[in-house]
């Protein structure tokens, strides 16, 4: 238990950091993924890690969710996670949209989002007050995707892919979370809906302060919503800075690691 | 024409009790993926403990109540004591398991209650009831009907509440049901409890009609394994829709196909059996599993 959290002055707001990562090492089984990597991301921030496959992106996430085992440190709000369970780590606030989307494909949308609510069931004295707060958080994802709301009685296996991501996402919203990761939200969806999706992504965080985590391949679309990125390379970070100077060091990451991050203006 | 009907309802009378055995299956398939071979030797332990109720005085109406409730515990227990610590392990395991609880069940119900028959209390009374020109007895209307109830209580538990919701998500894809916050432990034991309840309601059903001994749900276990692999391992529906079809069709073959008669009865279900993995092997309620290479 010597995981506490040095250095947090309280004179820097805007730095102050809310997930602080150091030495994680992760892996399945034999295979070590994760060869101890650091990062810390602000309250109210988004922090993309980029890097091609195989690095040890999707990992990072499951081991801050306690979908892995991971060693090392994570504290969210100063508060460990590691050894913790992913239903565990749901109740500290994490919600993490997992690869390949993770709706519930027999439930209706509707019922989709109840269950990402499920944390949130009261008994007694504040059932009622909770249960108009989720109500209204029903609109207000609905209000973030439409869609959504015109195929509330559908099956969400029926949705299409771009659908399910905003409906994987939406889930995970209703749980109000401190933290939330998303991995992959563009695999496998056209150009267009990937743009919306990210258009939503950074709208949800400036309106309610949600940090973000995002896990990406497409480095470009990462780049335009985040405000710190990460490169991952090998279970190793390999560049860490602000989006912007990412960005700028875009033929680094370019030369090294096979992926592109050149911003394209106007686009 | 009135006597093709008698044997249709007659049919579906046999139908339910298979249906809430295949149900008992398709419940347990549904949350982990294995197919409890127990299911039927569960049902016969809780048709030994009605009798034994029924045999110290109860009521037989209270005693089913009190016998669903305590089949309910103890397949939450079983589901604790002996599924949770193999947890993961490979399907091959898990299905030893559940075998070698079929032996251990059979026995101990040897052991405490012996294996001659007793007579199980006819809980319907005598006689039958004149519909629409075709006569059916109370008992079977009483099997349906009771079936019928505790179906219907099911599916607004289900599709009702929020436990219900919470189960099915499970179901539906059990990693984001745990990044939703969903224990699982939890939700799994009460799959074997309502499992083993609608299990027991099978053997409870069936054990007038036959005679209460430890090896007497064993035919009725092939019947809802027929039930479930037609209506689909993975569709409660498709249970229920597949007990009904295997009932009648067993009924019928036995009363029309004049090679079949009473002794040869017990291939139907094996005939649906093999006919359905050949035609459609996720049956007719199931969806096939498509996996990505």
């Amino acid at each position: 238990m010597s995981g506490q959290v040095k250095d947090s002055p309280a004179g820097e707001p805007m730095t102050e950091a809310f997930l602080e990562v150091s030495d994680l090492h992760a892996g399945y089984g034999q295979a070590r993924v994760l060869h101890g990597i650091g990062f810390s991301v602000g309250r109210g921030e988004i922090c993309a890690i980029l890097g091609p496959n195989g690095a040890g992106k999707t990992t990072t996430l499951r081991a801050l969710s306690g979908m892995v085992k991971g060693r090392g440190s994570v504290t969210l709000d100063g508060t460990q996670l590691l050894g913790r369970l992913p239903e565990q780590t749901a109740r500290l606030g994490v919600a993490h949209v997992p690869e390949g989307r993770g709706t519930f494909n027999d439930l209706t949308v509707e019922e989709n989002l109840r269950v990402g609510a499920y944390l949130r069931h009261r008994r007694g004295r504040r059932a009622r007050s909770e249960r108009v707060a989720v109500a209204a958080d029903l609109e207000r994802v609905y209000g973030y995707f439409p869609k959504l709301r015109e195929r509330s009685r559908q099956a969400a296996g029926s949705l299409s892919g771009g659908e399910q991501q905003m409906l994987a996402i939406g889930r995970a919203l209703m749980l109000r979370p401190a933290l939330l990761l998303l991995d992959e939200p563009s695999l496998g969806l056209a150009p267009l809906v990937t743009r919306e999706l990210f258009r939503i992504v950074r709208t949800v965080n400036e309106e309610e302060r949600t940090t973000v985590v995002v896990v990406e391949q497409n480095a470009q679309l990462a780049l335009d919503i985040a405000h710190q990125a990460h490169v991952l390379e090998s279970g190793r970070l390999v560049l860490s800075g602000p989006a912007d100077q990412i960005r700028q060091d875009g033929q680094v990451a370019e030369v090294y690691l096979g992926i592109s991050v050149q911003a394209r203006k106007g686009g | 024409m009135s006597e093709f009907l008698q044997q249709v309802v007659e049919g579906v009378g046999a139908g339910s009790i298979y249906a809430s055995l295949a149900l008992a299956l398709v419940l347990i398939h549904r949350f982990t993926g294995i197919v409890n071979f127990a299911q039927g030797e569960l049902a016969m332990i809780s048709t030994y403990v009605a009798w034994q109720l029924v045999a110290s005085g109860m009521p037989f109406w209270l005693a089913l109540p009190v016998t669903l409730a305590i089949s309910f515990a103890g397949g939450m227990l079983i589901e604790r004591l002996l599924i949770r610590p193999v947890e993961g392990a490979p399907e091959l395991t898990i299905v030893i398991v559940t075998v070698g609880l079929f032996i251990f069940v059979n026995a101990a119900a040897g052991l405490i209650w012996s294996f001659t028959v007793k007579d199980f209390p006819q809980p319907f009374p005598e006689g039958s009831v004149a519909l629409a020109g075709v006569d059916i007895g109370w008992s079977t209307l009483g099997v349906i009907g009771v079936v019928a109830v505790v179906m219907g209580l099911l599916y607004l538990l289900f599709q009702h509440t929020r436990t219900g919701l919470v189960m099915r998500a499970v179901a539906a894809n059990p990693a984001s049901a745990r990044l939703s916050g969903i224990r699982m432990g939890r939700v799994l034991m009460l799959g074997w409890g309502l499992a083993a309840t609608v299990g027991a309601l099978s053997g409870v059903l069936v054990a007038p009609l036959l005679f209460l001994e430890p090896n007497m749900m064993g035919g009725a276990l092939i019947y809802a394994f027929a039930a479930a692999t037609l209506g689909g391992f993975d569709s409660p529906v498709g249970a229920v829709a597949g007990g009904l079809v295997v009932g009648v069709a067993e009924t019928l073959a036995g009363a029309y196909v004049g090679f079949v008669g009473a002794d040869l009865k017990i291939g139907v279900p094996l005939l649906i059996i093999l006919v359905v993995l050949l035609v459609r092997p996720q049956g007719l309620f199931g969806r096939a599993a498509v996996e990505r290479a």
